[in-house]
C-alpha cells in the first residue's frame, strides 16, 4: 500500500520472528498460566513499541496510527499468542481514561504499567437491566462531600477478577432523561466494597464476572469527563477502536479436508449438495469480507473512515461460525462430539453463541446498519424525554 | 494515480447515468416488457453514438481503450435503470477475437462490435440444463452450423452469437453468423426486455475460435461483469425499499421504524457488501490477467443471491404496492431472475467453485 507501512510490516515480521516463540499458548494450560503468559507477552512487546501501537509515546504506547496497529495485528494474528486478556485494557479502558483523567501524574504512572500488562483495566458498563439498552444503567453514584458513593450491580465484566483498575459509567441524576444523567468514573477494583464474583460460561471460560459495589467510596478526581456527561465518554470508549481486526474465521481449507474423506450414505460427503452449499457460502463470505477489509484499510490510509466493515464482520461472523462448525462435527461422525481441547470445531461451534452476543447482539447490529448507513428512522421509544426514575 | 483513474471511469459511468435517467422512462421500460423478444433499439442507437459499445475495446479496433473496472462501472449504471443493452457480449466476445490464434477476419468483426454497427450474443446454454451443457446441442461440420440453440438475451437483435458445438468428436466455441438463413424463435419470458430468442441453425455459417481456455474465460468475464450488473439492480432495490420505508406509515410511525423492516434491509444490505466485495477481488484479478475460477465464482454467486434477495425483500417492503404493474419493482424481480439463469444458476457455479476448491486442497 504504501513503502513506510511495507517496511513496518517487514520489520514486524522480523521481530514476531524472533520473539513470538517464546510466548505462544500451548494445549492444556490452564487460566492462571495463559495470564501469565499474557503479561510476558505485553511486556516484550512494550519494549519494541507493540504494546499498545496507537497510544502516545509519553504513557508508553507506540505512538503510530491505526494503520500500523492493523498491520501489527494481522502479522501477530499468524501465531497462537495469548491475545484476548488485554484487548478491553489497553484497546477501551486504559484509552479513555488517559483521555479524560485529570492528573497528568497519574496517566504518566498507570499508563505504562497498563500497557507492560502488569497491570489490567476492565471495563463495567453492562448490568442486568442494561446491555443492549445502555444508558439504563442503574448503579448508582452520589456525591458525598468531594467523594463520591458507589452502590449496584455490574455484569458480564470481563476479567474483573484480575483487574487492577476499572472504568464505571454510573447513574449520578435519576430525576432526568436516562442517556443526561449517567457520570463516569476510574476506580481501584480494591477498593474496599467492591466484591467480584466470577460466572462460567457454558463453554467453562471463567473470564466473566459480576461485580458488587457496596458504598464504594472514591475521590471526585477519579471523575472522567463531566458530571452528568458520561454517556458521551461511554461513547468514547465504544468508538475508540474505530476498526479492530478480527482473527475469528471458520478454518475452511480444513472443513474442505474432512469433507473429502467423510462419507454419507457410502458416498463421498463432498458429492452432497448441503455440504457443498456451506462451504461455498463460506468462502464467498471470506471473500467478500477479505474485499471489504481491503478497502477499509485503503479508506484510513487516506485519511477516511474505515466504513461498514465491523459492523458487517460481526453480524456474519457468529452465524457463519455455528454453521461451519456445525457442518464439521457432522463430517466427523460420533467423535465429532468430542469436547476435548483439541476437538476445535466442537469448541468453535461451543462458543459460536458469544460471537452473536457480545459487544452488540446480532439484532442490535442490524439496527445500527439499518439506521446508520441506511438513514432509517428509530423505532418509537416509550422512553424518549422521560426522567429515567419515572421509568422505574 | 489510482484515485485520478477512479474519478475518470466514475465520470464515464456518470455521464451514461445521466442520459439513461433523461432517454428512459418507467413507460417505455414497461412497454419492453410486453412483448417478447423486445430490445430498445432507440437507447442502443444513443449508445453507438456515444461510443459505448467499445468503451472498454482496444483503440486499435477502434474502440474507447478503457478498461474492465470502467466497464464494471457502466453496466451497474445499466443494471441500476434496468436497461438492458449487450456491452459485455461485445466487450467480452471482442477481446475474445481479437487474441484467437486464427485471428484473421475476427478483427474485422471485433471492429464492428466496436462500432456497435453489430452485436453478439452468448449462447452458449441448453433447456433442461441448470450450467453450461457437457454436451452442446449445435453441431458444426464444414464450417455450417446445425441445430437449436436456446433462448439467450440479445439473440434477437445480435448479428452474431457465440455457440458451442460438437465438431470432429469433440466440443468447440464457435462464432455464427445471424444471417436470413438463421430462423430466430421468440417466446413470451418473464422479462422480455432483453431480446431474447431461440436460434434456429440450419446450414448457417459458423467459424471456429481457437484456444483451449476460451470458453471458461468467457464464461467466468462475464459472470463477473454480470455480477456489477447485479449489484447495480440490487442497490437499486434497497434505495427503493429505504424510501418507501422512510415516507409509508403504520401504526403511527414509518414502518422504516420497525425493527422486522430494519433487519431485512440490513440482511439486504449484508448481500450486497458481500457481493461487491467478491465482485471486485474478482475485477482485481481480471485487470492483473489472473482471474481465478474461484474468484469468479464468488462473484457470481454472492451477486446471484443479493439481487434475488434485494428483489424479493424489496416488494415484500411495499406491500401491496409492490406487486402492481404500474409500480417498478417487478422489473427488478424479473431482471434478477434472468441475470441468474442467463449465464448458468447458481448450482452450476457452486459446483464449480467446490471442484476448484477440491482440487486447491489436493495439491
Amino acid at each position: 500500500m504504501n513503502a513506510e507501512l511495507d517496511q513496518y510490516r517487514q520489520a514486524c515480521r522480523a521481530w514476531l520472528a524472533q520473539n513470538a516463540a517464546a510466548c505462544l499458548v500451548q494445549d492444556g494450560m490452564s487460566t492462571d498460566e495463559e495470564i501469565a503468559l499474557a503479561r510476558q507477552w505485553q511486556a516484550l512487546k512494550a519494549d519494541a513499541g507493540y504494546a499498545a501501537i496507537t497510544l502516545p509515546t509519553e504513557y508508553g504506547g507506540g505512538g503510530q496510527s491505526e494503520l500500523h496497529k492493523i498491520v501489527f495485528s494481522e502479522e501477530e494474528m499468524r501465531f497462537r499468542l495469548p491475545r484476548q486478556y488485554f484487548i478491553i485494557s489497553l484497546s477501551n479502558a486504559l484509552p479513555t481514561f488517559l483521555h479524560y483523567a485529570q492528573s497528568e501524574a497519574l496517566k504518566r504512572e498507570l499508563g505504562p504499567r497498563a500497557i507492560r500488562g502488569e497491570q489490567l483495566w476492565c471495563q463495567m458498563f453492562s448490568e442486568p437491566g442494561a446491555g443492549s439498552d445502555l444508558a439504563a444503567v442503574r448503579t448508582k453514584a452520589e456525591k458525598d462531600g468531594d467523594d463520591w458513593v458507589l452502590n449496584g450491580q455490574k455484569l458480564w465484566t470481563s476479567w474483573a477478577q484480575i483487574a487492577d483498575w476499572g472504568v464505571i459509567l454510573t447513574r449520578t441524576d435519576p430525576t432526568v432523561p436516562k442517556h443526561k444523567g449517567l457520570s463516569y468514573f476510574f476506580v481501584n477494583m480494591k477498593t474496599p466494597g467492591i466484591e467480584v464474583r466470577p460466572l462460567k460460561r457454558f463453554t467453562g471460560d471463567q473470564d466473566l464476572n459480576e461485580v458488587f459495589f457496596d458504598d464504594v467510596r472514591i475521590p471526585d478526581s477519579q471523575r472522567l469527563g463531566d458530571v452528568n456527561g458520561g454517556f458521551m465518554v461511554a461513547i468514547h470508549t465504544l468508538m475508540m477502536e474505530r476498526y479492530a481486526v478480527s482473527s475469528v474465521n471458520a478454518p475452511l481449507d480444513d472443513i474442505i479436508e474432512l469433507a473429502k474423506h467423510a462419507t454419507v450414505g457410502g458416498q463421498p460427503a463432498i458429492w452432497d449438495s448441503g455440504i457443498r452449499e456451506t462451504i461455498t457460502d463460506t468462502f464467498i463470505e471470506q471473500q467478500g469480507l477479505r474485499n471489504i477489509h481491503r478497502r477499509a484499510v485503503q479508506a484510513l490510509s487516506e485519511g477516511g473512515s474505515p466504513g461498514p466493515e465491523g459492523a458487517i464482520r460481526k453480524l456474519l461472523m457468529g452465524e457463519s461460525l455455528l454453521r461451519a462448525g456445525k457442518l464439521a462435527m457432522d463430517l466427523q461422525g460420533p467423535q465429532g462430539l468430542r469436547a476435548d481441547s483439541d476437538s476445535r470445531f466442537a469448541r468453535s461451534w461451543l462458543n459460536a453463541p458469544v460471537l452473536r452476543i457480545a459487544g452488540g447482539t446480532d439484532e442490535v447490529l442490524k439496527n445500527t446498519v439499518a439506521e446508520r448507513i441506511l438513514g432509517l428512522p428509530q423505532e418509537m421509544r416509550p422512553d424518549k424525554g422521560k426522567a429515567f426514575n419515572e421509568l422505574l | 494515480m489510482q484515485s485520478s483513474a477512479q474519478h475518470a471511469d466514475a465520470a464515464v459511468a456518470r455521464e451514461i447515468a445521466r442520459l439513461i435517467a433523461r432517454e428512459v422512462n418507467d413507460q417505455r421500460l414497461k412497454a419492453l416488457l410486453e412483448s417478447p423478444g423486445s430490445f430498445d433499439q432507440p437507447l442502443w442507437s444513443l449508445a453507438v453514438e456515444q461510443g459505448w459499445p467499445g468503451l472498454a475495446l482496444p483503440e486499435a479496433v477502434g474502440g474507447v481503450g478503457l478498461g474492465w473496472r470502467e466497464l464494471a462501472d457502466v453496466v451497474q449504471v445499466l443494471g441500476h435503470a434496468t436497461v438492458s443493452l449487450p456491452l459485455i457480449q461485445a466487450t467480452v466476445i471482442g477481446r475474445l477475437l481479437l487474441q484467437a490464434n486464427n485471428t484473421g477476419d475476427f478483427s474485422a468483426c471485433a471492429r464492428r462490435l466496436a462500432a456497435g454497427e453489430a452485436q453478439v450474443c452468448i449462447a452458449l446454454m441448453a433447456d433442461g440444463d441448470a450450467g453450461l451443457p457437457a454436451q452442446p446441442a449445435l453441431v458444426l461440420d464444414g464450417g455450417k452450423l446445425y441445430g437449436t440453440a436456446s433462448s439467450a438475451p440479445f439473440a434477437n437483435s445480435a448479428q452474431f452469437a457465440l455457440v458451442q458445438a460438437r465438431h470432429k468428436g469433440g466440443t468447440v466455441l464457435a462464432l455464427a453468423t445471424l444471417d436470413d438463413s438463421v430462423r430466430r424463435v421468440t417466446d413470451n419470458l418473464i422479462d422480455n426486455a432483453r431480446a431474447a430468442a431461440q436460434l434456429q441453425f440450419e446450414a448457417s455459417d459458423a467459424r471456429l475460435i481457437e484456444g483451449a481456455q476460451a470458453l471458461a474465460d468467457v464464461l467466468a468475464i462475464s459472470a463477473v461483469m454480470t455480477a456489477f450488473e447485479q449489484i447495480g439492480g440490487a442497490s437499486a432495490c434497497l434505495e427503493l425499499a429505504k424510501n418507501y420505508a422512510m415516507e409509508h406509515k403504520a401504526f403511527g410511525q414509518p414502518i422504516g421504524a420497525f425493527q422486522a423492516i430494519k433487519h431485512k434491509m440490513a440482511d439486504i444490505y449484508t448481500a450486497i457488501e458481500i457481493a461487491k466485495g467478491c465482485a471486485l477481488e474478482a475485477l482485481a484479478e481480471i485487470e492483473t490477467g489472473t482471474l481465478s475460477i474461484e474468484a469468479a465464482a464468488a462473484a457470481r454467486i454472492s451477486a446471484n443471491r443479493a439481487y434475488d434477495l434485494a428483489a424479493q425483500e424489496a416488494i415484500q417492503v411495499h406491500g401491496g404496492m409492490g406487486i402492481i404493474w404500474e409500480g417498478f419493482l417487478h422489473h427488478h424481480y424479473r431482471r434478477a431472475r434472468s441475470l441468474a439463469l442467463e449465464l448458468g444458476s447458481t448450482a452450476y457455479w457452486r459446483n464449480v467453485l467446490i471442484e476448484k476448491l477440491l482440487a486447491g486442497a489436493a495439491s
